[in-house]
């Protein structure tokens, strides 16, 4: 499905990259050599209990820290500071209380393109409100808007300045089990229009196994690593039901839960 | 055991700030027993926390009661400690002052040192003793609900109540924390009651699972009981031969519950027009291949031909779901097993007789039974193979999936096992599940082998998993399949669109039948909102098939048969001999007003009719039975051939009221 | 509920029962009323005493009536009707308050986002604001060596330090959650202080407001007794030594009310101009 231009340099490549703080104790490794290569239009998911370097790994990708060995590499160059190609949809939704939802998305799309005149601009934001299905709330303040709209707001923000690579840090993990499933699906139908590469965080199996094309599973900290990475077989466009009917289904989900509930067990919470 | 928790039809209404009442509850009626493990799930707004609210004495019913070990419960107490979602530790006492202060307060009568060990005891219970002197603060989120919990329990409730304890964790999180719990619940043989919405979480905790309606006026939808043997691990959950199929059970339930409010809120009346008295008509149906007249009927403009210009054919998960779809009257219309309809009209769905009438076969043949790949490489390739099989592993579990009980794979399935010998209810086990899940089932060894319409069979010898042992031609060759099935009342209601319906499903019959259009059919029936499958697994009327590839003799497969000589009138004699069937088996008592019950049910008028009006010739034809063991079934003697039939389980006879029909009132 | 069918009339009492607030709005209302009862009259009962040092509320109204009744008497030097007196005051609180919220603010935003300042400076500024607003009068007196400018100093001295404090905090409390968005989106910096940190700063800044106004008050009472002129201060002190005690009673009711009423004012603007609350 994305086989029509698939370049040899993956888009995103995390190289031997390790992390370590320094705390009284003495430094701390959080991560210790990471290898990873996204390709371009690729949706990838992130596994492994708290603690395991997941948002750090994350972090260092959206360019809030860097690694401190190793290297991340958006199209061969090394990723320095944050910038609007890898925009975050973070789990808070991070949206500004002060702002409609309108307001919001404009300010990003002001802020990246800050040359485009006014009625282009708005006509951006509009666009994606409507991806979202959220034309009806632009008025609104986020105090307004539950919270499956909310994150609704803050991935329309995200899709509406069009980065290359989209950075999900476990957008629904404040939701309820019916607005989750909601959520999933519009994300997914969104991305399918526009295939943007993807890198998500969760804590959720079956929803990684029903968005993402490979999941990527960490053992667990201090110094964790990528323990496992699965390939999700699914034809896309996915769809619920046809996935729960496969019956590879049950075996990438029982494998998955094997990797983080025996071999991987997380023991002190 | 003895009853421990009471709650007695319990209603619960909340006056509105406006004005006007809201019924939360409904008539909630529940008993749990001593150390037993209840959940209760559903979606928000369901009640179920105000119920454990209501048990925990926090709040009181408007109507009903609830009584623990006997006593009336009117506030709270602490023989019902709640666990609460967001811990509610204070924050600036110790987790061992935490669990002390209420300790402290209860067990008056002990020493200082006697109450101290309790508190130790309880922090190592949950695993914390090298955090014991920490403040809340200083924990993280799960450490905090362990707290929570050891304190709960330190002072020995003796109902402990939860109220989504790790709906504030991660997903990995609450993992971990189910598993302490559930060993903390063993360890202690304490009796819980759990809010949740987490399938997952309810599944591995519980010993039965209440699932609750949506609100206004929840009730208890469903009662699940989770066989589980305990001590239980996540991992041996997860891979129990259940729980795929339990879990499907809870989500069935959930996204019934979320289809009928969106329903609730779009429900339109009859729209009538040309003549009928409705035209807008939600149909339902399965996806296999036996569903092909329906969708060539929609695609193909059959049912705009008739006037049926608003037909909406709804995909159903399974044939549960076009149960309830029938008897909630949410769908108008459906395809059904051929059992289906004398199975309602004799009180199979929540014994209430609920007439359903067929006026048309839909298909006949399609069906099969696998086994899973193991008894290929065993050689089992007959009746005589498997019973030889299953005398050798008698200590072993052997079970069979089917999709309903009253579908003609069950009559089918268990009338090949019989007729080898082998006693369906004594020599194997028989489970229900959905159609869709029968395969992954398979492979995973949860089930030996299943009675299943196509494209089911033909994908698991397609995929390596399981081989065709059986088709229709060893059991019942041109057997009805899938029938039209309508409730009696909607029949007589909307008399022309029934009569519509079943002209324009007899010429998609006819064009399913066509050879010339199989390729044009498999790809309508292949496209996404149908059955999204691989062409390659779905056969029609068509030559050679590759259903039995893993078998080293090819049988030959039976052919869908849509239409032809005696195909689609629904037949008197067929409908009598599923009857007797039924009755084998213990599903139904065998009405000793029979000749009634299929006079009701097997409505060929409606079918003469519609082919005179479409200028068919109609095939009088009758005849005997033939099933493949030569078996003769006599349409006269139904009970002599009951009698004469060496396997089966207590067959009785009584006589089945019927509701009286609508034109009879 | 309360409309009536026709045809069957309600009776008038049923009417005015009807529109009468519901028991609850009413017993919120008359709770307040009751408590300030009881307080009058354990007061009037205390003073009854012939040897009482202080006047009982009745003969608080009876002495003080013509003040009451005439507020905006014009007499000469500081003779003036109560409302003048008060003008005054507040007059000196604003200007002060003003020069205070807008030196505060500022500064708090300077030393909010910048880390090492803050850490530099906070100390200091912890010290500083437990000064007592009066300790400050002789050193601004010696400074300035004129009592107007030194009374304003004062209340200036007095409220910045709520303001630079809580702006400071309201500036390192911005979810970082925001900083990240804005960093991602590289904001500039002139938007990322309109359209973030400002915002987000709002409650905090006002919070500090508050609290400021609140001292103010509190220090040009006290600088006003010392300083001497037209003003509520000095009339307190004036009816001290007057030994009109009724006068002082109702000099402190006033002050009361104008220091809830300022308090209130503050938040009022607050909520129009920082709207939601996270």
């Amino acid at each position: 499905m994305i086989a029509n231009s698939v370049p040899l340099e993956p888009l995103l490549a995390i190289r031997n990259v390790s992390k370590s703080f320094a705390t009284p104790n003495g430094p701390y490794t959080v991560l210790e050599d990471v290898n990873l290569a996204v390709r371009q239009g690729e949706f990838v998911c992130v596994i492994g209990h708290s603690g395991c370097g997941k948002t750090t790994l994350l972090n260092m990708v959206a360019g809030f820290t860097t690694p401190s060995s190793g290297e991340v590499l958006l199209r061969s160059k090394p990723i320095a500071r944050p910038g609007p190609d890898r925009m975050v949809v973070f789990q808070g939704y991070a949206l500004l209380p002060w702002l409609s939802a309108f307001e919001n998305i404009y300010l990003a799309v002001d802020a990246v393109w800050p040359t485009k005149s006014r009625s282009e601009k708005t006509t951006i934001v509009q666009t994606n409100l409507a991806r979202v299905g959220l034309s009806d709330a632009a008025e609104k303040k986020p105090a307004q808007l539950s919270g499956g709209m909310k994150q609704r707001v803050a991935i329309a923000r995200a899709l509406s300045i069009q980065p290359e690579v989209l950075i999900l840090d476990e957008p629904f993990g404040a939701l309820d089990a019916i607005t989750k499933e909601e959520l999933q699906e519009q994300l997914l139908q969104i991305w399918n229009t526009s295939r943007a590469t993807v890198l998500m965080i969760t804590h959720d199996i079956d929803e990684a196994l029903f968005l993402a094309d490979r999941l990527v599973m960490m053992t667990n900290g201090p110094a964790a690593h990528i323990g496992e990475v699965m390939t999700i077989p699914f034809a896309r466009p996915r769809n619920r039901t046809r996935i729960m009917e496969d019956p590879r289904y049950y075996d990438l989900r029982n494998h998955a839960l094997d990797f983080l509930y025996r071999r991987f067990a997380h023991q002190s919470d | 055991m003895s009853v421990f928790l009471e709650v007695e039809q319990i209603d619960k209404v909340f006056s509105l700030p406006g004005g006007g009442n809201y019924i939360a509850l409904k008539g909630v009626e529940l008993t749990v027993r001593q150390g037993e493990f209840v959940s209760l799930i559903g979606h928000s707004g369901c009640g179920k926390s105000t119920l454990l609210n209501i048990v925990a004495g926090l709040d009181r019913p408007s109507t009903g009661r609830v009584a623990l070990a006997g006593r009336p419960v009117l506030g709270p107490g602490p023989d019902r400690m709640v666990v609460f979602q967001n811990y509610s530790l204070l924050p600036w006492l110790t987790v061992r002052e935490n669990i002390a202060l209420a300790v402290d307060e209860v067990y008056t009568d002990k020493s200082k040192k006697e109450r101290e060990e309790i508190v130790r005891s309880h922090i190592q219970l949950v695993g914390l003793t090298p955090a014991a002197d920490k403040k809340p603060a200083q924990l993280s989120g799960g450490m905090k609900q362990r707290v929570a919990i050891a304190r709960a329990l330190s002072i020995r409730p003796e109902l402990l109540l939860l109220d989504e304890p790790f709906g504030a964790l991660d997903a990995l999180t609450r993992g971990n924390l189910q598993e302490q719990l559930m060993r903390i619940c063993e360890e202690t043989g304490a009796t819980c009651m759990m809010v949740t919405h987490d399938v997952d979480e309810a599944l591995l905790l519980s010993d039965r699972i209440v699932m609750l309606t949506n609100g206004p006026q929840s009730r208890i939808g469903q009662i699940l009981e989770v066989p589980f043997e305990r001590p239980r691990t996540r991992l041996e959950v997860v891979n129990h031969p259940n729980y795929y199929s339990l879990r499907s059970e809870m989500l069935y339930f959930l996204g019934q519950q979320k289809r009928i409010k969106q329903l609730r809120s779009r429900q339109k009346g009859p729209i009538a027009r040309h003549g009928l008295e409705k035209v807008n008509l939600e149909v339902g149906y399965l996806p296999l291949t036996a569903c092909a007249p329906l969708v060539v009927a929609k695609e193909k403009g059959f049912f705009n031909r008739h006037g049926l210009e608003e037909v909406t054919l709804v995909r159903e998960p399974s044939w549960r779901a076009v149960v309830d779809g029938v008897a909630g009257g949410y769908i108008d219309a459906a395809q059904m097993p051929a059992g289906m309809p004398l199975w309602f009209t004799l009180g199979g769905h929540e014994d209430k007789p609920l007439p359903v009438v067929t006026s048309l076969t839909l298909s006949r043949n399609g069906n099969a039974v696998t086994l899973g790949k193991k008894f290929l490489d065993l050689g089992v390739f007959s009746q005589a193979d498997l019973k030889a099989y299953l005398q050798r592993t008698a200590r072993d579990r052997h079970t069979f999936g089917l999709v309903h009980p009253a579908s003609m794979h069950n009559l089918l399935l268990r009338h090949w096992l019989a007729t080898g010998g082998i006693h369906p209810d004594r020599d194997v086990d028989l489970t229900t599940l959905p159609p869709a899940q029968m395969i992954a089932n398979l492979k995973v060894g949860n089930i030996d082998g299943f009675c299943i319409g196509e494209p089911w069979n033909i994908r698991a010898a397609a995929e390596g998993i399981g081989f065709t042992v059986a088709t229709d031609l060893e059991i019942w060759p041109g057997h009805p399949g899938k029938v039209l099935g309508v409730r009696e009342d909607w029949a007589q209601t909307y008399p022309n669109t029934h009569l519509a319906l079943i002209k324009a499903l007899i010429q998609a019959c006819l064009y399913c039948a066509e050879e010339a259009n199989a390729e044009e059919i498999r790809g309508l029936l292949c496209r996404d909102e149908y059955l999204g499958a691989d062409p390659a697994y779905v056969q029609l009327g068509e030559g050679e098939s590759n259903t039995c590839a893993l078998g080293k003799d090819r049988l030959q497969y039976a052919h869908h048969l849509f239409a032809g000589a005696g195909v689609n009138r629904p037949s008197r004699t067929e409908q009598l001999w599923i009857l007797t069937q039924m009755a084998r088996w213990g599903d139904v008592p065998f009405p000793r007003n029979w000749v009634e019950v299929i006079e009701r049910v097997c409505r060929v008028q409606a079918f003469s009719t519609a082919s005179r009006e479409l200028g068919l010739e109609v095939d009088y034809r009758r005849g005997p039975i033939r099933l493949a063991d030569g078996t003769p079934f006599d349409a006269d003697d139904p009970l002599g051939y009951l009698k004469a039939l060496e396997i089966k389980s207590d067959v009785y006879i009584a006589e089945v009221p019927l509701p009286a029909s609508l034109a009879a009132r | 509920m309360t409309t009536t069918l026709e045809g069957r009339r309600q009776s008038p009492v049923q009417q005015l029962v009807a529109a009468l607030p519901d028991a609850k709005s009413l017993q919120k209302l008359a709770a307040p009323v009751v408590a300030i009862g009881v307080f009058l009259l354990l007061w009037q009962l205390l003073t009854l005493s012939p040897d009482a040092t202080l006047p009982g509320p009745a003969k608080v109204v009876s002495e003080t009536w013509g003040l009451i009744v005439d507020p905006f008497f014009r007499g000469s030097g500081t003779n003036q009707g109560l409302f003048w007196q008060i003008a005054a005051s507040l007059q000196r609180v604003a200007l002060g308050f003003s020069l205070a919220a807008a030196v505060g603010i500022v500064v708090g935003i300077l030393i909010g986002a910048n880390a090492l300042i803050y850490s530099a400076l906070d100390p200091l500024f912890q010290v500083l604001r437990t000064i007592p607003p009066l300790a400050w009068l002789p050193i601004s007196l010696a400074a300035i060596q004129q009592s107007e400018p030194a009374a304003i100093f004062v209340i200036f001295i007095t409220a910045i330090w709520p303001v630079i404090i809580n702006t400071a905090v309201g500036v390192q409390q911005i979810p970082q959650d925001y900083n990240n968005v804005a960093r991602v989106l590289q904001l500039s910096r002139p938007k990322y202080f309109f359209k973030v940190l400002l915002p987000a700063a709002l409650p905090y800044i006002f919070t500090g407001l508050k609290i400021g106004i609140g001292l103010s008050w509190l220090a040009i009472v006290a600088a006003e007794m010392l300083i001497g002129g037209v003003g509520i201060g000095f009339f307190i002190w004036d009816a001290y030594n007057s030994a009109k005690v009724s006068e002082i009673v109702l000099a402190l009711v006033y002050v009361g009310l104008v220091g809830l009423l300022l308090d209130k004012l503050v938040g009022f603007i607050g909520r129009l101009v920082a709207p939601t609350e996270r």
